[in-house]
Parts: structure tokens; C-alpha cells; sequence
């Protein structure tokens, strides 16, 4: 095996010497041959003659011997590779064209699966991430992912069978003081076990011990590496020393490793990535289902051997146990367990695929294009070929020359295309809004070479496999006849690239409507009305230390002062604030019951949104009062049990009544009703677009401050001019009452919005990107194949119109045949498309997936763009000269 | 006498019988197999050489320069372990092959 090898290697490399070898071998066996007749009395010339008879044919001889050493095929196939690049070379406006094209579709391909690779392939920073998963409470019918309350996270760790362990986790924000500025942070209150859950190890310290689950340990603090650098410069020495958070002493025990931020969009409370982690021991009174709610994640590990179906069914049964149990408080509640990578990239996954099915679509248009382009050409070289096979090359050594071009073609594509890849993908970083994708980076890594690689030999072998076969097969006598001219392969291409043109304008159809419907879609979410004017909009977030600010009245006394404090600032319209104003994530929610109705236990009211608001709230934010009036100044400085509803609480809950003047407990203070003073409705406002355009207004309740004091608040600036310009003179405002006291969240309402259609905006654009190159192809294509129909009929059209045809018959005539190849690729198209639109269902906003304008317009313009792409040809055709035809042959 | 060409197959154990005797180089293998043969068997001397470059790549002769009774640089092979091993092997089923021909032809 290996002197095989050996031999075949040796043979390769040293192809000289054993040449010189053999050559030296055979001439001494002639040599004594020869010798042999003179010594049986033959003349030397007579000798070597015969010699040389007797041998047979001495060149056959070496080509049988290399035959026998087996190094042809490799030979063959340099032979072939050298063979090709000369004749790549000596076309090169073909070879930039099918090189490019090839670049194109390769290069979107390679950059969406980098992605596809980050987001839902490779192995998360995790130790064995695939055992992890998330665990949620569950309304089914409603939520899927809610948050966990601390009395059902313990129920689960004693009940369940299937997890090693069970982490659970909340975010928040604190002020971190001394040293510098002061900062808010995000800080994630964990179980101890959290890291060792994660299998995530700190890369300075020694993280989190057993221990600091016990009360008294629980003072210490883990840093993530990013802010570790931002913060503290990457400085060791960190490890050991005190950090002040919130008033608290935190002694600093880790340093995350670099890239773990443990992010989770359902259930953040702050919407933003951590920056330091500390140990969380639930307290005992929240061991008690009637004093704690649900605002928990959790994570938990599977046990060897342990299914996510089986940790599935364990823990319905476990929360179906509880929900007899305590049925009021965990009636209808379920429970649900999500895979982590599921978790993560749920919300990108569909639009990933789909995109990874776009480019797809567009590599095929972009092989159809470099085929039909071969085949034009190999038509030009059907002589060359015949000429070969006429003096021995067999059928398959033709392909194969053939085919080792085209897979030449594709592999210089394909660098081309990886380059472009690279500056692709650094572009969608540049481009990538937050929270999005979790890219830090794109590398260029061995999946995505492999990838690179795959696609790109594939993409070969498609586009070269049938130019090659068509060649091979072709008639070599018809061909040297005719001179290339309506032989039998010059009509099997013909076909071919009719074929290829419907194929390019099916697939470039489909390409189009689907990114028209995302275009239509996007522009419908765009339209929606939000509820509110979003525009010179500044909003920020306060939060006071609860050790500064201990009781209600002190942050009330606070915001009190820092609001007309902010109004009186030159260029600030007015200014209010809300406890979570829309476009910031989740906000509370609760059960509510109305007086006027009998009642019920807390788990069969219906919910409410609850918000809890400044003075001048509605004008500001400009959402309109729809019935009776706004708070007073007298309800926004004390808690006269007063309340606002939105239109969709009044249309769902009290239809048909007049809610004015009615009473409802809010269930926020207590979980009993005892503990809840009813509000009176005073007004009705419109409704508000909480969560992203496309999610119309839940049913809502406003509360003014003093009703339920929050210590963290969201300020709302209306300015007069850009809101940003404004924050400098904000903070010195802020800190004038309070230099400890930090501005987080920053940002405009614009802002806000556009990230909340971001993800829509990504898919749409990229979309959008590839049927464009899908239409350019597609419409080189389209000319290439009538412009080739053309030339080759030049003659036909020069006696036409020597007989006496009109110029616009032969316009017509060209027309008719692209027209003909373009209508019945659009029609197929049309067909393919509606059955794949199904798929965008979940992207889509306002508009069904079979949307007949969308259709209709793709259609139309494709149809258009077809028309023009032959009309360049078609009336080079009417300018044929018959005489210059005639004398072409 | 009229010479036969060798039936195919057989000139592989016919090299491996010469070379089983002492290293020799082509022409001399040649020259050895029509002599004993008493010049019936006419070796094509072009397949000579594919032939002793397969049975090398196969590991059951091996070749290196010497030098020739004339003093001429010239290529010997000579048998290997395998190569004698696959000559017993051979000769074997060659036997039985003659013999099972020469009962069919004795019988008909």
C-alpha cells in the first residue's frame, strides 16, 4: 500500500529522472537485442532494425509503462488544470464576467452562513451547552417564556428528577459609586451556583463558592471582562478589593472570561447586558407564594442521560402538582423548558434560514449564468473539441478537460467570492443593530472555509456538468461538416440555455416577491401609528439607591424637584416621566378587578398593564385623552386612588358601560385584594404600542407617582430641538442634586423605535439586496442568451430582411423569443413563490403572504426588466445589414 | 517450431519464476524465458516492461542499477520476500489450472 504509494508520488515528482530511467532502460535492452543479431551475423543497422521491430512501439511501450506506474490521472488532471487556465486566460472578458458572477453568489452565501454559523451553529461559551436549558413558567395561550416566582424555582429543585442543578437570576440596575464618576450598571443578582451551573470559570479570582449562598458570605462581586477593562484598565490587583454599589460594600472575587454576558431578552428586567454578577440568597419571605410574584429567570442543567422531552414532561407534571396545590396562585400555570440555543437565537432563527435560502437562490441564478456562458463558448470551441475527439480523445477525457475548467472557474470565483465574504460580513457588523446578533466577530474559521470550499465545488460541478456533457456527446463528423453550426449539440445548448433562462427568472421571481412582501410589510410597520409622538424625544433612566432614599417620600420628594428643574432648561418643551414607557421592554403587569363585577380569585381576572406616570404625561407624550380627564395636580402629589385606562382596557373589559366614575382594584401592592384600595377611573386615554410596532396596545391602567412609588424611573424630555444636544445640561442638572447620582439608559425615542424594527429592517434590507443581484443576474442572463441568438442568426435576419421583412417584424421577432422564455419563468416563478411564501408568515406585518399587489408587481417588473434585457439585442438585430450578412458565411 | 504468444496472465509468473533463479535485467529475463521455453514462448518484449513495473509497484520484485557482463549501466530486479511467496502462490494455481485443462481436454 504504502510502495504504492511511494511509487505513484516518486513518479509525480520526479517525473524527469524516471523518465530518463525508462528511457535508459529500453535503449539498453535494444542495445543487446541488436547485439545479438550482429553476433548471429546481421550488419548493424540491419540489427538495430529488427531490434527495434521486435519491440513494438517504442512510445507505446512508455505510455503503457506510465499507464502501469499510475500516476496518469493526477498528470491528466495538471495536464488538464494548465490546459484550462490557458484558456480561461486567453478570454478574459468571459473569465471576468463568470468569475464575478461566481464571486457574487458564492461571497453572499459564504456571508450568511458566517452568520447562520455565530448565531445557531457554533458551540456556545459554555461548558457542554447543549445540556443547558431554560426553564419558564408557561400561560398557555399567552406566554411561553414568562418569569418564575422564588416559591415555584424551590418547588422545582425539590420535586424534579431530570436537572443537576437549577440557577436562578435576576437583572437590575445600581449605582456604582467612589472612584470616579458615578455609574449605573446592570447588575444580575444570582443563585451561588449560577457560574458553576454555566460551567463558566472566572479569569482572574475565584468566582463564586458554595458559601456565598449562606447568609453573611453573600457580599462579594464578579466582574464581567469587559467592564473589568472599561472600568479598572484590566487591572489584576482588582481581585480582593471593595466595591461600593448601591451604598454596599462588594468585595471583588472574579473576572468573567471575555464574551460572557449572559443575556436573555425575554425576561430582562433592564434590557441590556450585565456588567457584574452577585450572589443572591432568596429571602425566607419569599418562600411564600402570597409575598412575591414572578420575575425570575432560570437556568438549569440536564442530568446525564437527561432529555429535554423528558425534562419536559417532568416538570408539567411538577407544575400541574403545584397548580392543584395553590391554585390561586398557580392556577393555569405551566411550565416550559427551552433549550439555551433555542432560547437565544429563536427570534433571528426563521430569518436566518430564509435569507440562507435566498442566497441559495441566488448561487443557483449565478450557475445558470457561468453555464449558459460555457455553453455559448463551448459552442465557439465545438471545432477545437471535434478536432480533439477525432484524433482519439475520448468522450470523457473532452468532459473532463471541460469540467476541470469549470471547477478552475469556480475556485477563482469562490476566493473572490471568500474576500467579498469577509467584507460582507464586516459590513452586516457595522450595520448590526444592538441586541440583534450576538456577533463580535467573524472569523475566518474552518466551517467557514469548509463551507466556502463546499459551495464552491458544488457550484462547479453544476454549472459545469451539462455544458461538458452536451460537449462530449456532440457528433464529431456532423460538427466538422457543418461547421458548428445547427449541429445536434448546437441544439441540445440552445435548449439548455432556454432552460437556463426560465430557471434564472423562476427562481429571480421568487427572490423578488418574497423581498416585496418583507419591502410592503416593512413599509405597513413603518406607517403604524404608535400611539404617541416619538419624535424630540429624550429618555433616561433614574434610579435611586434604596440606602439614600429609604422611604417613598424621599424619591418623591426627588423626582418632585429634578422635573420642573429639567423644564425650565432652554430648549425643553415639557417633561415628564413613566415607570416603563414604551419601546423599553417588558413592564408590569397584573390582574385588576372591576367593582361592578363580582369577584374572583387573582388567576381568572384579567390583566392589565400597570403604569405609573408624571405630571403632564399624556400632553407630553402626546397621547390623546379620549373620555373624562387627566390627573390633577393635586392627584400627582398625594395618592387620591385615581386611574386612567386606555382605550383597549375599556373596549375589552367594560364594553358597553361608561368606565367613568367606576371603581378597580389594581392587584399590585398585595395579592389579596384587602391589600389593594380600589382607584376610580377618571379618564380614558389611546392606546400605546408598548412592545414593537407590531403589537397593538394591551390593555392598560395609568397610575399617577404617588399611587406606587417607584425608586427607578424613566425621564421623558420633549425638546425643541435635537434631544441628544440636551443631555449635557440634563446631567449637570441631575448632579447639581445629587453628585452620586448617575443618567443611564440614554437615548432618543427615535432610537428606541428604530430598534424595535430592526430586525425587520435587517431581513427586509438583505433581502431586498439579494433579489437585486437575483434580478441583475437574472436579466445578463437573459440578454446573454437572445444577444448569443442573435449573432448566430445574423444571416437568417439579413435574408429576412432582403426578402423584404420589416425591421419591426425582426424586432418582434427577437422580442417574441425573449418574451416567450421570460413570461414562462415568471409564470413557474409565480407558482414556486406562492408555495414558499408560506414561510414568511411569521416575518410579515399587515399583509398576507400571497399579497396579489406584491405579486402582480414583482411580476410586472421583472417582466419589464426581461423586455429591456432583450431589446438591446432585438434591435441590434433590425440594424443587420443584408449584404454584410450574406457575405458573413 | 512455431512460437505461441504467452496466454495473458502468465508472463507475471514467468518473470517471477526467472528472477527466482538470480537478479537479472530485462532483456535477460526475456532471453531466459525463450531459451528454456526451448523458443515457443515469444515474450512481447514491449509488455516486458509495464510488466516489471507493475510487479515492482506491487512490492514483489525490486530494481536497482548494477552492472551489465558488458560493463554497461543496466536495471536489475530481483525477487522480494512477497515476490517469492507470490510465486509459490501462483505456480499453485497455475498447476491446478493445467491440470483441471489437461482432464477436460484428456476426458473430451
Amino acid at each position: 500500500m504504502f510502495k504504492d504509494l511511494w511509487f505513484r508520488l516518486r513518479a509525480l515528482f520526479r517525473r524527469k529522472s524516471v523518465e530518463t530511467e525508462l528511457d535508459e532502460e529500453l535503449r539498453f535492452h535494444l542495445e543487446r537485442q541488436a547485439e545479438k543479431y550482429v553476433r548471429a551475423g546481421l550488419d548493424r543497422e540491419e540489427a538495430r532494425h529488427r531490434a527495434r521491430l521486435e519491440f513494438g512501439g517504442y512510445e507505446q511501450v512508455k505510455e503503457e509503462y506510465r499507464d502501469a506506474r499510475g500516476v496518469s490521472l493526477i498528470e491528466t488532471l495538471a495536464r488538464d488544470v494548465r490546459y484550462g487556465f490557458r484558456a480561461l486566460r486567453s478570454n478574459p472578458g468571459f473569465s471576468t464576467v463568470a468569475i464575478l458572477t461566481l464571486a457574487l453568489g458564492i461571497g453572499a452565501n459564504t456571508a450568511i452562513f458566517s452568520v447562520i454559523d455565530s448565531v445557531l451553529l457554533r458551540p456556545l461559551p459554555y461548558a457542554d451547552p447543549d445540556r443547558l436549558v431554560m426553564v419558564w413558567e408557561s400561560l398557555p395561550g399567552r406566554n411561553p417564556h414568562n418569569t418564575v416566582s422564588p416559591p415555584d424555582f424551590l418547588d422545582w429543585g425539590s420535586r424534579n428528577s431530570v436537572f443537576s442543578g437549577m440557577a436562578a437570576l435576576f437583572d437590575q440596575r445600581a449605582n456604582l459609586t467612589g472612584n470616579g464618576q458615578p455609574q449605573e450598571v446592570v447588575l444580575q443578582d444570582v443563585t451561588a451556583n449560577f457560574f458553576s451551573i454555566l460551567g463558566v470559570n472566572p479569569i482572574l479570582g475565584t468566582g463564586f463558592t458554595a458559601e456565598n449562598g449562606q447568609p453573611g458570605h453573600d457580599d462579594v462581586l464578579v466582574l464581567s471582562c469587559g467592564f473589568w477593562k472599561e472600568r479598572y484598565g484590566g487591572d489584576s490587583s482588582i481581585i480582593g478589593k471593595t466595591i461600593t454599589l448601591n451604598g454596599h460594600p462588594l468585595m471583588v472575587v472574579g473576572v468573567a472570561p471575555e464574551g460572557f454576558d449572559w443575556f436573555i431578552k425575554d425576561s430582562s428586567l433592564t434590557g441590556a447586558k450585565p456588567q457584574m454578577w452577585t450572589p443572591w440568597i432568596i429571602p425566607q419571605a419569599f418562600h411564600d407564594r402570597k409575598n412575591v410574584g414572578r420575575f425570575m429567570t432560570v437556568a438549569a442543567r440536564l442530568k446525564p442521560g437527561a432529555t429535554v422531552q423528558q425534562a419536559r414532561v417532568q416538570m408539567n407534571t411538577i407544575a400541574a402538582q403545584i397548580a392543584q396545590e395553590y391554585p390561586d396562585f398557580n392556577g393555569h400555570w405551566g411550565a416550559n423548558v427551552v433549550p439555551v440555543r433555542e432560547q437565544i437565537s429563536g427570534d433571528l432563527r426563521p430569518a436566518l434560514w430564509i435569507l440562507l435560502g435566498a442566497v441559495g437562490f441566488v448561487l443557483l441564478i449565478a450557475c445558470a449564468n457561468v453555464s449558459s456562458l460555457l455553453l455559448a463558448r463551448a459552442a465557439a470551441r465545438e471545432r477545437e473539441l471535434a478536432i480533439r475527439t477525432a484524433i482519439g480523445a475520448s468522450r470523457w477525457r473532452i468532459a473532463f478537460q471541460l469540467l476541470t475548467e469549470s471547477v478552475l472557474l469556480a475556485v477563482m470565483g469562490g476566493s473572490v467570492g471568500v474576500a467579498l465574504a469577509i467584507w460582507g460580513t464586516n459590513v452586516l457588523l457595522a450595520a448590526n443593530p444592538r441586541n440583534l446578533l450576538d456577533l463580535r466577530s467573524v472569523s475566518v474559521d474552518l466551517p467557514l472555509l469548509a463551507f466556502a470550499v463546499g459551495s464552491t465545488l458544488l457550484a462547479g460541478l453544476i454549472f459545469g456538468f451539462l455544458p461538458s456533457f452536451i460537449s462530449a456527446h456532440a457528433s464529431v463528423a456532423e460538427t466538422l461538416k457543418e461547421g458548428g453550426r445547427g449541429s445536434s449539440a448546437g441544439k441540445g445548448r440552445g435548449t439548455a440555455r432556454s432552460a437556463f433562462v426560465v430557471l434564472q427568472m423562476c427562481l429571480a421571481l421568487v427572490l423578488l416577491a418574497g423581498s416585496g412582501l418583507l419591502i410592503r410589510s416593512f413599509i405597513r410597520l413603518v406607517g403604524v401609528d404608535p400611539g404617541f409622538a416619538a419624535s424630540h424625544l429624550l429618555t433616561f433612566k433614574v434610579t435611586l439607591p434604596r440606602l439614600k432614599y429609604g422611604t417613598d417620600a424621599k424619591c418623591q420628594a426627588f423626582f418632585q424637584e429634578l422635573l420642573p428643574r429639567l423644564s425650565h432648561l432652554p430648549g425643553v418643551r415639557s417633561v415628564t416621566m413613566n415607570s416603563y414607557p414604551p419601546f423599553t421592554g417588558l413592564g408590569a403587569a397584573t390582574g385588576v378587578r372591576l367593582l361592578s363585577q363580582p369577584p374572583r380569585s387573582l388567576k381568572d381576572l384579567p390583566d392589565a398593564e400597570v403604569r405609573v406616570v408624571g405630571p403632564n404625561y399624556f400632553s407630553t407624550m402626546e397621547v390623546p385623552l379620549r373620555a373624562g380627564r387627566t390627573f390633577s395636580e393635586d392627584e400627582l402629589s398625594q395618592a387620591r386612588h385615581v386611574a386612567i385606562i386606555n382605550q383597549a382596557f375599556a373596549d375589552k373589559y367594560m364594553s358597553g358601560t361608561n368606565p367613568l366614575g367606576q371603581k378597580a382594584v389594581i392587584f399590585m401592592k398585595s395579592l389579596e385584594e384587602s391589600g389593594n384600595p380600589s382607584s376610580e377611573i377618571i379618564g380614558v386615554v389611546g392606546d400605546v404600542r408598548q412592545m414593537g410596532l407590531d403589537t397593538p396596545g394591551e390593555p392598560t391602567v395609568y397610575w399617577p407617582y404617588p399611587e406606587l412609588v417607584y425608586s427607578g424611573m424613566t425621564i421623558l424630555v420633549r425638546t425643541s430641538n435635537d434631544p441628544l444636544a440636551l443631555v449635557p445640561a440634563v446631567r449637570n442638572e441631575l448632579q447639581q442634586m445629587d453628585p452620586e447620582q448617575p443618567m443611564a439608559a440614554v437615548a432618543t425615542m427615535d432610537q428606541l423605535l428604530g430598534e424595535s424594527l430592526e430586525r425587520s429592517r435587517f431581513t427586509m434590507l438583505l433581502l431586498a439586496i439579494f433579489a437585486a443581484m437575483a434580478l441583475l443576474l437574472a436579466s445578463v442572463g437573459i440578454y446573454g442568451v437572445i444577444a448569443y441568438g442573435v449573432t448566430q442568426r445574423t444571416q437568417e435576419f439579413g435574408i429576412r430582411i432582403a426578402l423584404g421583412a420589416r425591421r419591426s417584424d425582426v424586432l418582434r421577432l427577437v422580442l417574441g423569443q425573449g418574451t416567450r422564455l421570460a413570461l414562462l419563468g415568471i409564470g413557474l416563478g409565480i407558482i414556486f413563490a406562492l408555495a414558499l411564501s408560506k414561510f414568511l408568515g411569521t416575518l410579515l406585518y399587515g399583509i398576507t403572504p400571497t399579497d396579489p399587489l406584491t405579486f402582480g408587481a414583482v411580476a410586472l417588473l421583472l417582466t419589464l426588466v426581461a423586455l429591456v434585457a432583450c431589446f438591446v439585442p432585438a434591435h441590434r438585430a433590425t440594424r443587420v445589414d443584408p449584404i454584410e450578412a450574406l457575405r458573413y458565411e | 517450431m512455431p512460437r505461441i504468444d504467452l496466454p495473458q496472465g502468465t508472463l507475471d509468473l514467468l518473470i517471477l519464476r526467472t528472477l527466482a533463479l538470480e537478479p537479472q535485467h530485462g532483456w535477460a529475463i526475456s532471453e531466459r524465458i525463450q531459451q528454456i521455453s526451448s523458443d515457443v514462448l515469444r515474450v512481447q518484449q514491449g509488455s516486458l516492461y509495464p510488466a516489471l513495473h507493475r510487479l515492482e509497484r506491487r512490492g514483489w520484485i525490486k530494481a536497482r542499477w548494477g552492472t551489465s557482463e558488458n560493463n554497461r549501466r543496466a536495471k536489475y530486479y530481483e525477487l522480494t520476500k512477497t515476490g517469492r511467496r507470490q510465486l509459490e502462490v501462483e505456480k499453485d494455481a497455475w498447476d491446478k489450472l493445467t491440470a483441471a485443462v489437461a482432464q477436460v481436454l484428456g476426458t473430451a
